[in-house]
């Protein structure tokens, strides 16, 4: 004869489960805690502001693949230098490796993935804007419609199969370089390892592990 | 400026401040013994019964700003697992500071007006808060407002810390007590305004309209109160003096506060209401040896009124790094 339970008992059972699976689900993400523990990027994407000529195609590109509504993107676009000689600083998620938006997130919303790439779980983000604040480099916009928040992802389905960021594809003067950090030989860890291409305000202290800048010293 | 956070944040700060404060001086009452010095004690009986529903409604506006937590309220329990979060530990300190303050309250609403065991007791439906009022009163209550106290100074203290955690993203915020002491500015200042607006509110405002004159039971306020405005304005200053050295966005802010676009709010709402107005007022009273209800009155709204804006600048004033 099976064990009798009541069905107040049964409910009450039923509904702590319920709690301690949904506080359990983001206790499963490993979080890095120290400089050495953190995994080297296996990409890098760097932008050469000398050839950049501010035309907004990568923005427009992001906004498309993306399906962002008008008016948004995740690459900002900021103007340097001065009237008689701008330059541009595109600026999207630099892929940190120690991410302030995931320290401050409350819900492990924002991670950072073994390949180095921060990703953002729309399934556990509140939309508290929390992570909007604490980015040094205003790289995260708000998903209105979702309520939650969003960035750039590098494209990532796209990379795993292969492909490039579409930012990186729609670049018409070729600022914009992306490839295997992991793989010596390559034209960005060869920019990376010269120093010419270096993390943006380093001095920030997250330690930009994806975006790298090649800035002509003025 | 920043535009991620706005006026339903800024409240929230102020009301978590105000309700920390009140229960503090609540708290000082009991343990000092104020409390029962007469038969009824305004101080301690506002103290006690409003922090709690004050954070009630600050929790709301924190839930009303959420984007999806709001329209999916169970994601709002995800937001108790990550220890590195500022914001998590606030969670948990409200989970807790919320209850202790309300029964807090409901025992020292107990004390004051004893008829109202017989009316629980005649109500079918509240009697299952027999376990509450059964136990020793006042040794109960004591509890309660010693664990509310230091709940209350980890509340008041960590709507600092929460807003100073951005570090370099909003560096105003971040701003240090001093350019040598890495020690960010903002817990410090809001726990001084917390105890400030508590202090106002339950002193000045709620025992001077209950009765009519607070000198023969509060003697030494007017001291408190310039002690406390001296601080303020102390940590206040060198937090500006801090930021301006600083350069950069911080400098940027604290220009913006003192002569730039945020000037009025910062000189004539906070200022002058909160700073330049009590200070008078007190100081006037220590020279006459007593108070008039209308200053009272007066020095208690304006001390509110500029923690409330104090929390709004602070908040809109932020400017991120520039890149």
């Amino acid at each position: 004869m099976p064990a009798t339970i009541s069905r107040r008992r049964f409910l009450g059972l039923t509904a702590a489960a319920g709690v301690v699976a949904a506080l359990g689900l983001p206790l499963l993400r490993k979080e890095a805690s120290s400089a050495e523990e953190r995994p080297k990027a296996r990409y890098a994407l760097i932008i050469d502001t000398t050839k950049c000529t501010g035309c907004g195609a990568c923005i427009e590109a992001c906004r498309q693949r993306n399906k962002l509504p008008e008016g948004l993107s995740y690459i900002r676009r900021i103007v340097k230098g001065n009237e008689r000689n701008p330059w541009f600083l595109m600026v999207q998620c630099q892929h940190c490796a120690n991410p302030p938006c995931a320290t401050v997130c409350p819900t492990h919303a924002t991670y950072r993935r073994e390949d180095g790439v921060v990703l953002i779980d729309p399934r556990l983000c509140v939309g508290c804007k929390y992570c909007m604040q604490a980015c040094p480099y205003q790289a995260r916009i708000f998903d209105e419609k979702r309520g939650v928040a969003d960035k750039c992802w590098l494209c990532l389905p796209w990379v795993l199969g292969g492909g490039l960021p579409a930012c990186v594809e729609a670049c018409i003067p070729g600022a914009r370089i992306f490839g295997r950090a992991d793989d010596p030989q390559s034209e960005v860890a060869q920019l990376i390892a010269s120093g010419r291409a270096k993390p943006l305000h380093p001095e920030f202290g997250t330690e930009p592990s994806i975006l790298f800048y090649i800035i002509q010293e003025e | 400026m920043q535009t991620a956070w706005g006026w339903p944040i800024a409240i929230y700060l102020f009301l978590g401040g105000l309700g920390a404060g009140a229960l503090l001086i609540a708290a000082a009452f009991e343990f000092s013994g104020k409390r029962y010095q007469y038969d009824f004690c305004p101080t301690a009986l506002v103290g006690a019964t409003v922090p709690g529903p004050l954070l009630i409604l600050g929790t709301l506006l924190l839930i009303f700003d959420l984007g999806a937590g709001r329209r999916e309220p169970w994601r709002i329990l995800y937001m108790y697992t990550h220890f590195s979060s500022v914001m998590t530990w606030g969670v948990w300190l409200l989970t807790l500071f919320i209850p202790v303050a309300l029964i807090y309250g409901f025992l020292e609403i107990l004390d004051a007006f004893p008829a109202t065991r017989q009316w629980l007791k005649s109500r079918r439906w509240l009697r299952w808060t027999a376990f509450l009022w059964n136990l020793p009163l006042r040794q109960t209550k004591r509890i309660f407002a010693g664990v509310g106290a230091v709940l209350a100074i980890g509340v008041a203290t960590y709507t600092g810390i929460l807003i100073s955690a951005v570090g370099p993203a909003i560096p105003f915020w971040s701003t240090w007590v001093l350019p040598f002491i890495p020690i960010p500015m903002l817990p410090v200042l809001f726990l001084v305004s917390a105890i400030s607006t508590g202090l106002g509110l339950t002193v000045d405002l709620a025992a001077t309209l209950a009765l009519g004159s607070v000198e023969q039971r509060l003697k030494s306020l007017p001291w408190i109160h310039l002690a406390l405005i001296g601080a303020e304005t102390l940590l206040l200053g060198m937090m500006l003096i801090t930021a301006l050295m600083a350069g950069g966005s911080a400098a940027k802010s604290a220009q913006e506060i003192i002569a730039g676009s945020y000037a009025i709010v910062f000189w004539f709402l906070i200022v002058l209401p909160g700073f330049i107005f009590p200070f008078v007022v007190h100081a006037y009273a220590i020279g006459l040896g007593r108070h008039s209800p209308v200053s009272g009155v007066g020095s208690g709204m304006g001390i509110v009124i500029s923690g409330l804006f104090l929390r709004y600048l602070i908040l809109i004033s932020g400017i991120p790094a520039a890149l």
